[in-house]
Parts: structure tokens; sequence; C-alpha cells
């Protein structure tokens, strides 16, 4: 059993705006262990990204942690204050990007940009160290030496994808965290770039919490994984037996709406519908008014609670049935 | 029919869309001040034509150029000691003291002594109740002044703005549109201008011109619009050129011409609109400046106000004569400043990216 | 690169024919000339109006007048000045020009690192008390009313005060025996500074390769120091020893008038600089830059900050274009007796060939400037720059 290296338990985040608040994160809890690949799958707007953005704290001026913890290594995140919180990122945590053409400061050279991370966390380290590090990024995900020179609008869309990762691996994090880093790419350069992921995470023992809408993509690339919608977690466990065993109507939903390579051609199930406002407090089961197994016992006031229905598995719902 | 269900969606739909950037705007602090400076100043300028209308004001007293009030001051006649301090004087700042008049300026009235009493004129006088800023070395209401000054600038910076913008973003959106040699041949015209100092130039045109409100209007208009803005209305137009929907309009056959002006000007209308709000602080400044160095034809405006207070000599007097310099030269910073203010609130509406929230 | 170098010049040599055709005919429509005062004197000989006219060519038609002017201005010849004959335009603009630059030059650099300061400030605080205060202080200051303000200052500080000279740009008493002419230590002067800045930039760019952030501040810090000690030196020995007290003097004029216009001219700087670090700031690559672990502060004055200098930049050049242009008031004000008071006075009182000559110098400069801004903009932002060259 290897150990957790980040922790989870019942985060609470919110924004505030003129039109109220907005629960982005409602009761998440999960745990990600030491050299395993950890998937957070969901539609746009279920929350998945703020997740990701609170590890490091990076979210908007508007947005508030009300509760819950993220430790690291057993250190207590939350509640750190600024100066603290910078020492950890990048160092402890990193993350790729969607959308590396944005990600790249237009004015400054790739190599610079990623020296400026190492010189932060490492500012005893030589140029020469440096740059030998970086060179033997570049080799691990692709890139050639030269592109440290260049600037991020000489690169293409895939190279900038790799030198984003490269930035990602400079500081040696313990965990990397992925959001939907190949979306804006085409299918080659994406398989090519997962495969990239995948061999340097091995090679490196990292962590990795890979974040996606693309369900096929999570089952390639991670160990265990978690299904979000409107803000909470309702189904996790290992990914092998989420998809040989889904137990939520929405992971069933899901599963069922990707098309399939192999077999005959089927109409695609699609739900009804449109997620919740995450303005609203709702109680119950947020997924009540879509779902295509309701039974009768589904009212809004019930409890949710996660309950283990296998090895790890874990499901949210009522406490009355399970569907 | 369904024309008129689409004209109407439309109007809808442009209803919403300023009660929405009103909303907005009234969310920007500094705007919000901008606009009440603004207001203020419009209220003053239609004020004047009110009460002179409904006959509170007599015209004969009140015009700021022709108006005349007599007022006239009972002062005691003294004499002014060679060496101080004194009795009653300490230095020879204090004498005459109030309601005292020096005999020695009296050359003029004879048989005037010392001890008796003597009517004068007081020109320019201080803030009474009949006159709320006083009056200036004429008898002009003072008060008066400025809301005729304040009807100048709105009138003056309105008027140069739209054209100084309307001539410069026409332009600078055909620069960007046709490129080539047109736009070269714009870059240049617009270089011809910006090469002319403007002070310079402006003092050449009042001296074989004479330059009323209208004229100045024009002018700073036409010298705004073809000189550098061009340029920046350019690189606007330029961004709005690159984006996937002027592409598609041109696919689906549209004239350039019409591309234009349906698409890509209305992309550039926000930044138009920001800049002619600019535009008023600049034209109301330089109407100030210009008026203050004596170049221009107007019978009164806030840079005439200071105009004359400098060379009647009261501009050094320090605090002595403030109604004098002090209301105008306000009028025009605070008047300035507020449609920049303006045009700041503006900004926010109109660039998404710089909002808060 | 070099191609369109090239095109712009040939572009800018037409632009500048019509500008002076167009300047020369602007001059000669004005009612009068230079010499329409003789007629005010009564004693004046019947003729001699006619003669004086005849001497400077005043009688030919407009036409003839204007080709001649140009001929010659391709020659190189550029006539005698009207009213300080015989002196040449290029003899009294040699005379005037070192003034303005040295008291612009300095108002410039003051006022638009002044502006830049103040526009990162702004854009940090967005949203907060003091953003607002410092907002409505740069916009009043910027619009008020200038000749007033300036003359109030000169009241405060030079009259009731008396801390600062009256305009001016020198005590006469001090400068009765002196060795030299003012426009020779103004050279020095400008020399002075123009070394100075090129040290300092040298140092800037030779720091950049060092990787350690604290060691490259350091050295900075210290090219800094040595620059205050080599000045020191500079102005304590030989020749520039003698040129101190007036060399003081010129500085101690400048103050006053460095100081006026930079209140009011830091805005436009501070205000764009602003806007434009608002749009950056929601970029993107500040969001890595955070993720980084990197500080607010090195985010704004490294990344955000460096991105917002483009247009700023721009803006500089174009605000030295019209340094002469705006040195017409202040000039006046303070007495100052530069380039923008020769133009001003040249027009006023219709000595054409100096008031061509100095119109000239200002086109020519614009252009240049022109042209500069275009070349440096592409510098700074590298995606232009490919594409420039491609």
């Amino acid at each position: 059993m290897s150990k957790e290296v980040l922790s989870v338990k019942n985060l609470n985040m919110h924004y505030e705006t003129l039109s109220g608040d907005v629960h982005a994160v409602k009761d998440v809890s999960f745990s990600v262990k030491e050299g395993e690949s950890f998937g957070l799958v969901g539609e746009s707007g279920c929350g998945k990204t703020s997740v990701a953005m609170s590890l490091l704290q990076l979210q908007a001026d508007n947005a508030k942690i009300s509760s819950g913890s993220i430790q690291l290594d057993g250190v207590e995140l939350v509640g750190m204050n600024e100066s603290e919180l910078r020492k950890v990122r990048w160092d402890g945590i990193s993350i790729v990007f969607q959308g590396a053409m944005n990600a790249w400061n237009p004015v400054v050279k790739v190599g610079e940009q990623i020296r400026e991370a190492i010189r932060e966390h490492y500012p005893e380290k030589s140029k020469a160290e440096n740059t030998e590090k970086i060179e033997s990024l570049f080799k691990m995900v692709g890139l050639d030496a030269t592109v440290i020179d260049r600037f991020p609008h000489e690169l293409s869309g895939g190279m900038k994808q790799r030198a984003i990762i490269a930035l990602a691996l400079s500081c040696d994090p313990k965990v990397v965290i992925a959001d939907e880093p190949t979306t804006a790419l085409d299918v080659v350069i994406q398989d090519q770039i997962l495969k990239e992921i995948k061999k340097v995470q091995e090679l490196l023992g990292l962590s990795l919490i890979y974040i996606s809408h693309d369900i096929a993509v999570i089952a390639e690339m991670t160990n265990r994984m978690a299904v979000m919608y409107a803000g909470r977690i309702v189904e996790s466990g290992p990914t092998a037996d989420i998809f040989a065993n889904p137990r939520h109507s929405y992971t069933k939903a899901l599963l069922e709406s990707t098309p399939s390579v192999v077999g005959d051609r089927v109409k695609l199930n699609s739900l009804d519908g449109e997620p919740p406002s995450l303005i609203d407090e709702i109680s119950g089961c947020s997924f009540a008014p879509r779902c295509p197994n309701k039974t009768t016992t589904c009212k809004p006031e019930l409890d949710m609670k996660l309950v283990e229905v296998g090895p790890e598995h874990y499901v949210d719902i009522c406490s009355k049935e399970s569907h | 029919m369904n024309e008129n269900i689409e004209q109407d969606l439309q109007k809808q739909l442009r209803k919403e869309a300023i009660r929405r950037n009103w909303n907005l705007f009234k969310q920007s602090k500094l705007g919000m001040i901008g606009l009440y400076i603004v207001i203020f100043f419009l209220f003053l300028a239609l004020l004047q034509p009110f009460l002179f209308i409904t006959g509170i004001w007599n015209k004969g007293v009140y015009d700021p150029v022709v108006g005349y009030e007599a007022i006239k001051d009972t002062l005691l006649v003294v004499e002014c000691p060679k060496e101080y301090p004194t009795e009653k004087y300490e230095s020879m700042k204090d004498c005459p003291g109030e309601g005292e008049i020096n005999v020695k300026r009296l050359y003029l009235a004879p048989g005037v002594e010392v001890g008796d009493y003597y009517e004068a004129f007081i020109q320019p006088a201080p803030p009474s109740s009949r006159h709320l800023l006083g009056t200036d070395s004429l008898g002009r209401d003072v008060f008066s002044q400025i809301m005729e000054g304040s009807q100048v600038a709105f009138v003056l910076g309105l008027l140069s703005a739209t054209l100084g913008v309307g001539i410069s973003t026409i332009l600078g959106t055909i620069a960007a549109f046709f490129g080539g040699r047109v736009d070269a041949y714009l870059m240049r015209q617009s270089d011809l201008i910006l090469m002319l100092p403007s002070l310079p130039l402006l003092f050449i045109i009042s001296a074989f011109a004479e330059l009323k409100v209208w004229h100045l209007a024009v002018v700073l208009g036409v010298l705004g619009g073809l000189g550098g803005s061009v340029i920046t209305i350019k690189s606007q137009a330029l961004q709005v050129k690159v984006k996937p929907f002027v592409d598609s309009a041109r696919i689906t056959g549209g004239s350039r011409w019409r591309i234009m002006f349906s698409h890509v000007l209305p992309n550039v209308a926000p930044l138009a609109l920001l800049f002619m709000v600019f535009s008023v602080t600049g034209a109301i400044a330089s109407e100030s400046v210009l008026s203050f160095l004596g170049l221009l034809n107007i019978d009164m405006s806030w840079g005439i106000m200071i105009y004359l207070s400098q060379t009647d000599g009261f501009i050094f007097s320090g605090l002595e004569f403030w109604w004098l310099i002090l209301p105008a030269g306000l009028a025009v910073t605070l008047l300035a400043g507020g449609f920049y203010l303006v045009g700041r609130g503006l900004d926010d509406v109109f660039n998404p990216r710089l909002r808060k929230r | 690169m070099g191609e369109y170098i090239i095109k712009r010049t040939l572009q800018m040599t037409v632009v500048f024919f019509l500008f002076l055709v167009f300047s020369y005919l602007l001059f000669n429509a004005i009612p009068g000339n230079a010499f329409s005062n003789l007629l005010l004197n009564p004693d004046l000989p019947p003729d001699a109006y006619q003669k004086v006219l005849e001497l400077y060519g005043l009688d030919k038609p407009l036409f003839e007048r204007l080709q001649l002017y140009i001929v010659n201005f391709f020659k190189g010849d550029f006539g005698y000045s009207y009213k300080s004959f015989p002196k040449t335009p290029i003899e009294l603009i040699a005379e005037r020009l070192p003034r303005t630059l040295m008291l612009f030059a300095i108002v410039n650099i003051v006022s638009f690192y002044t502006g830049f300061f103040i526009g990162k400030i702004l854009a940090w605080r967005r949203g907060s008390q003091s953003e607002t205060w410092i907002t409505l202080t740069s916009v009043f200051s910027y619009t008020v009313f200038y000749p007033w303000f300036a003359l109030m200052m000169l009241w405060v500080f030079g009259y009731k005060l008396g801390w600062l000279p009256i305009g001016k740009f020198l005590y006469p008493e001090k400068w009765y025996d002196a060795p030299f002419d003012s426009d020779i230590v103004f050279s020095s002067m400008i020399k002075f500074t123009i070394v100075v800045s090129l040290i300092q930039f040298a140092a800037y760019l030779a720091t950049r390769g060092i990787e350690s952030l604290s060691s490259r501040r350091n050295l900075r810090f210290a090219s800094l120091i040595a620059i205050f000690i080599g000045s020191y030196f500079y102005w304590n020995n030989g020749a520039a020893l003698i040129k101190k007290p007036y060399a003081a003097d010129i500085a101690y004029h400048m103050i006053l008038p460095v100081m006026v216009v930079t209140i009011v001219a830091f805005a436009g700087t501070a205000l764009l600089t602003r806007t434009t670090m608002m749009e950056v700031l929601k970029e993107d690559y500040i969001l890595t830059a955070r993720a980084k672990g990197i500080s607010q502060k090195r985010i704004r004055d490294r990344h955000a900050a460096r991105t917002a200098l483009l247009p700023v930049v721009t803006s500089f050049i174009f605000t030295i274009v019209t340094i002469i242009d705006g040195s017409v008031l202040t000039e006046q004000i303070f007495s100052w007796p530069g380039m923008g008071q020769l133009l001003l006075q040249s027009v006023l009182e219709e000595d054409i060939p100096v008031a061509m000559a100095c119109f000239s110098f200002v086109g020519v400069f614009a252009l240049v400037a022109h042209l500069l801004a275009d070349i440096s903009y592409s510098y700074l932002d590298p995606r232009i720059r490919i594409k420039s060259q491609g």
C-alpha cells in the first residue's frame, strides 16, 4: 500500500458574485497515492477545474474556501497565507494548463520562463545547472534543446504543450495536475502527448491528477477516478471497477454516451435537461431532476452520503435506496 | 410579417443591451462621479437661458457680456502714512483698510478731503447676495459668465469631438480594411498633420481667420480627426479585421464596403466612443488655453474669463480677487476631468476584461 | 526591414515637400509682413519701405517666392532671418535648441518614469479606495488649467517663498565674467546626461544574462553608485570644474519647470499604463506565473509591466515628437528662451525664413520619430518582428 500524497477532505468552495454565492465545490473528498494517476471526470461547469484551482489556491479573488482540508504529504494547505502557499506552488504541486497557447508570456523566451520557475524555488542553483535540467526535461518530453531560446509563438501547438509539461516538471513536484491538457489539439498529437505524459509519470514516479470531460481518455490514463456532477463527487473508485460496474445513474449515462468504434451504430443516449445552477442550495440528490431511474423516494429533503459498494468504490446516494 | 417580428426583436435586444450597459456603468465609481459633474454643468448651461426667459433675471443686469450692475460702496477717505507701524496700521498692506480708501487714489475726484465719505464704484465686486460669485471689472455677473462658459464648453467640446472622431474612425477603418496604397496614403496624411506644431498653427489661423466658437470647433475637430488618432483607430480596426466573423462575412459574398460598415465599424465603435469622450476633455482644455492667449474671438467663455483677469492684472493678486480666477479655472478642470471620468466608466463597460466582477 | 525603410523614406520625402509648400503658403496668408510696423514710424522716408521689401525679395509674387524658397531649401540655403539679420535661421536654431532639449529631455524622462510607476501601482490596486483617490488626483492634475497652474507655482515658489528662480534659465549677474557662452555649458550638460544614460542602459543590458536575481539587482545598484562617483569626479576636475557653477545655475533654474510639467504630464502616462496593465493582468500567462509561485510584486513588475511597456514606449516616442510644440507654452511662461519660443516669435513676427526653418525642423523630427516608433514597436513585440522579416 503506497502512502497518500494528497488528501482532500470535505472541501467546500464558493465564488462570491453579484447574483449570489456560486457553490462550485460541495463536500468533495478524495485522495491520491504516490505514483498513481487519479482522474476527475464530469461535464463542463461541474466543478473539476475549480477543484484543481483550489488545490493551489489559484482561483480568482472572489473565491473562498469555506471549509474542508487539503493535505499535501501531511501538510495542511487550507489556511496557509500567501507567502507559504507560494513555496508550495510548483514545488509541491504543479499544473499543466488547458490551452498552452495562452499560458506562455509572448515576449519572454521559453527557456527563460522555465528558468524563472526554478529560480523562484531554488535560487542557489547556477545557470549551467538550470540549463542542464531544462535540456534533460525537454529530452524527456521530446523537444529539441534549441527550443530554449525560442519565443512561444515560434512553436507549434504540440510543441507548446510539451513545453508546458516540461515547465510543470521543472521543480520536481510531488503532484502534477493536468487540466484537459489535450483538448485543444488534434487526435494524433493528443495521442502522442498522452503517451508522453504516461512515460514521464512512470519515469519520475509522479502522482498525477488528470482532469477531463473525455471519459475515454480517463479510461486510458488513470488508475482511480471520480465522477463529478454539479459540484459534488457522485461516484469514485478504481477506474476499471467503475467502468465495469457503474453504480450512479449519472455515471451510467456518461458511459453510455460515448460512441463505440466497434459494433453496430446505435443511437446515443443523452440526458435531457441541464445541470442545476450552482447558486441555489440543493438538498438531496442534485441529479434527481434528470435521472432516468428516478423513483418516488428521490425527494429533495433526503441526505446524501457516500457509501462503499465495492473495494474503495464509493457512490453518492440518498440514504433511502441506491439505484 | 416575419420582418416585423425580426425588427421588434432587434429593438428589444437593443433595449436590453442598453439597460445592461447602464447597470455596468453605474458600478464604476469614477464613471458616476464624472457623470454627476457633467450633469451639473449641463444644468448650469441650461439654467441661464431659463432664468432669462422666465424673467427671474433681468438681462440688463445679468447678461454675461453686456450686463452691468453698478455696485457702489461708501468708503471713508483716509491718508496712508509714510511710515509704519502706526496706531491703526501695522504695515503698508493694511492701509487703506476695509471700508476705507486712500485719498491719494482720488485725484479724479476734486474737493474730497480726508475724513469725508466717498461713494465709489467697486468693480470688480466680491460675491454678494445679488451676485453669487461677484462681478468682474466691467460689472458683469461672474456666475452668469460661468453658465455662459458652460454652454460654450459643451457646444465646442461635443461638436469638435464628434467631428474629429467621426473623421478618424472612418479614415482609420478604411486604412485598416483596404490596406496597401490607401493605407500608406492615409498614414502619410496623418503624418503631415502630426508634423504641424499645433499651437503655432492655431496662432496662424487666428491671424487670418476670425475664430468664433463654431469655427474653432470645426478647426479643432478636423485637425484632431486627421491626425494621430487615425493611427490608433486603424490598429484597433486591424484587430477586428482578423477575427473569423469578418472572413465569414466575406465568404457569404458581402462587398467590402458593406462588411466595413455593418461589421467592422460597430466593433470599432466602442473605442471610438471612448475617444470621443476623451476628445471633449482636450477640446475644453484647448479652448481655455487659446482664449487665455488671446487668440479667440469668442464673446465669453471660461478661458476668456481667465484671460481678462490676467490682462486686468488680477491674476497675481493672490486670494484677494479669487472670484475672478478660481471659478473659471475650477470649471475648466472639473468639466474636462468629468468627461474623462465618464470615459473611464465607459471603458469598464466596453472592455469586459477590465471589469471587476 | 531595409526595403521597408527605403520605401518609407521616399514617402516621407514627398510628405515633407508638401509640408514645406503648405507651411510657406500658410505663413503668407497672414496679413501684413515682417516689416509692416515700419510703416508706423512717421519719420520714415517714403520709399524706404519699398526698398526694404525689395531687399528681402518680399515684393515678388507669391508663386515666384515659393519656387525660390523650395529650390534654395533643397540646395541647403535657408535664407537669413528678417528680424535678426544677418543671422541665419540655422544659427538661431543652434543657439536655442540645446536649451529646449536639455529641459525637455529631463522633463520627459521624469514624467515618463513617474507616470509608469504610478500606473503600475494603480493597476495593481484595482478596486481599492486608494485607486479611486489616486485616479481622481491624476485626472484633475491632468486637466488643471496649465497656464494658471504654472503661473501659480511660479508665484508661490518664486515670489512668495523665494526658493526657486522666477523664470529664465540663468542669473545674468552670475554669468558676467563667464568664460563660456551658455550654449557651451548646455552642450556639455547634454553630453553628460547622454553618457550617463548610455552607461546605465549598457549596465542593464550587460546584467541581463546573470542568473541570480539578487546579484543582478546588486550589480545594477553598484553601477548606479559608480555613476554617482564618476560624475562627482568629472565635475570636480579640469574643464568641467570651471563649468560647474554655471551648470549648477542652469540646473537650479530647471527645477521649477520640470516639477510643474511633470505634475501635469505624468497622468497621461499613468492612465495609459494602468489601462494596458489591466488588459495584461487578465491574460492566462499571468495565471501561469502565479501558479509557479512567483510573488505578486514580481509578476507585476516583470510580466505585466513588461508587456504594458509596449504602448507606453510608443506614446513616449510620440511625446518626444511634440517636445517642441509642447514647449511653446512652457517656455513662454517660464521665459525659457528655447526653440518653442523661437518658433512662436518667428510666427508672430512673420520672420518667414526662421519660421519655415523651425517648422521644417519640427516636421522632420516628427517624421523620423514616427518611423522610429514603428520600428521600435516591432522590436519590442517579437510577434510583429517575425512577421516583418518574413
